[in-house]
């Protein structure tokens, strides 16, 4: 796979103050949100014991791993270690960052040095975020109006009207994420219940 | 007086002990030997409530084994509020999400006391409903969402939301994780940062509505 952007979660679901875990490829990442609203992402390991940052919370402009308390300001490096709390941490201690960016309500990640800026989506607003068993050449399978690779787009039939559809993929380990997102004047209670019929279709196949 | 015959790791006494907190109701928590002793299952328990079960509520000579019950009583008796709108349409509403809360027993519940207290049961099956249990509720709250409401049935939070609250937020001591629910978990950061939240081993107010721990 190259390098490139690939969509995590939507911007409606990370508030200011919030925590959530994030997938590039196959790395996990921690994705959170200072209480002003700086955006970062890291490696999802604490730099102490390797333990999962993403279960941890938000204080202010710091996250806080939930195991042992240390805590790491928004550059990445460690600002706090309960148990030495006389210590500056040394500036080696740093969670291992990603580059993390908002555009249109989508949240995207990718390695740090990305030379070109994620995907523009014009003239389409977020729905909603969900998770599917199967893979995606089932979900193209029965909706064969939609199509792309990370990007799915197409123009669909919902409550008697064409409508702008487009999936920003994420791949997981047992299925697939996508990131939905639809015409600014579409119906979004109407597009999100389509989805879920998609999800239904789809999963149904699979397991027939 | 209301007693309330306890368990603290028990997600339905934690569900009255909350909506009691909630509504600056006091309790008299009595605590009964679920693990490793099985107290509910001994005669003398069963004498009060026949199914077994936990928790069970007594003010005078009401006894109630039921959650969900005791969640309206209390509500009727300190904060009529929590009941919901009371149109004929929200009202059974909350009635719906009351009877779900039993699903998530059913299929969380159980995967967390399969995992925890080693109960047996087809884990495998448990956790795939509890997944089917949250996608409905994950689509429900996206509505609320779309709508711009926060709470499961209209405007402010219900007993509906603090019945489905706690299996939810224990689901991971079951192995069900809430990561591909997002709508769940701003959900449920709403009901950790609501005022009188109370906690229990494994659910935590919203940590930055804590105070930071003091400097040595
Ligand atoms: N009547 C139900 C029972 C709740 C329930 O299942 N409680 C569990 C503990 S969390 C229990 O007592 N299990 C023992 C058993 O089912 O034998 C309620 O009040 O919601
Ligand atoms: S593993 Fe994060 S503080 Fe110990």
């Amino acid at each position: 796979m190259t390098t490139r952007w690939i969509a995590t979660g939507l911007s409606h679901d990370l508030p200011n103050g919030a925590v959530m875990a994030g997938q590039w490829q196959a790395t996990e990442l921690a994705v959170w949100r200072s209480a002003t609203g700086k955006l970062a992402a890291w490696k999802d390991r604490c730099p102490h014991r390797g333990m999962r940052l993403s279960h941890g919370f938000v204080r202010g402009e710091t996250l806080s791993c939930i195991y042992h308390g240390w805590v790491y300001g928004t550059d990445g490096g460690c600002k706090h270690i309960p148990a030495h709390p006389a210590l500056t941490p040394p500036a080696a201690i740093c969670a291992e960052g990603f580059a993390c960016v908002e555009a249109n309500g989508v949240l995207w990640l990718a390695p740090v040095g990305m030379a070109e800026d994620p995907p523009r989506l014009v003239d389409l607003r977020p729905v909603r975020t969900l998770s599917l068993t199967c893979d995606l050449a089932t979900i193209l399978g029965v909706e064969p109006a939609l199509g792309g690779s990370d990007i799915i787009r197409g123009s669909v039939r919902i409550g008697g009207q064409d409508e702008e559809i487009c999936l920003l993929v994420q791949p997981r380990p047992n299925g697939i994420t996508f990131h939905a997102l639809c015409s600014a004047r579409a119906d979004v209670v109407q597009v999100s219940r389509w989805l879920e019929a998609l999800r239904r279709s789809a999963e149904e196949k699979v397991a027939a | 007086m209301i007693r309330l015959h306890d368990y603290v790791l028990s997600a339905s006494c934690y569900k009255v002990r909350l909506m009691a907190a909630l509504l600056g109701v006091r309790l008299d928590l009595e605590a009964v030997d679920f693990h490793p002793g099985r107290a509910h299952k001994s005669l003398a328990f069963r004498q009060l409530n026949p199914a077994g079960t936990l928790p069970v509520m007594v003010v005078d000579d009401l006894v109630l084994t039921e959650s969900t019950a005791m969640l309206v009583y209390l509500a009727r008796l300190a904060g009529p509020e929590w009941l919901g709108p009371g149109t004929p349409q929200a009202s059974a509403q909350v009635q719906q999400w009351l009877a779900f809360s039993g699903r998530l027993a059913a299929s969380l519940g159980l995967a967390r006391l399969h995992d925890m207290l080693l109960y047996t049961g087809d884990i495998e099956a448990l956790r795939r409903d509890g997944h089917l249990a949250l996608r409905e509720l994950e689509s429900a709250l996206t509505e609320c969402r779309f709508a711009g409401h926060d709470w499961l049935v209209g405007t402010a939070p219900t007993i509906a939301d603090i019945a489905c609250f706690p299996n939810v937020a224990l689901s991971q001591d079951g192995g069900v994780t809430l990561d591909p629910y997002p709508a769940i978990r701003l959900w449920s950061r709403r009901v950790r940062s609501l005022d009188r939240f109370v906690e229990m081993p494994g659910i935590h107010r919203l940590h930055e509505l804590r105070p930071a721990p003091a400097e040595a």
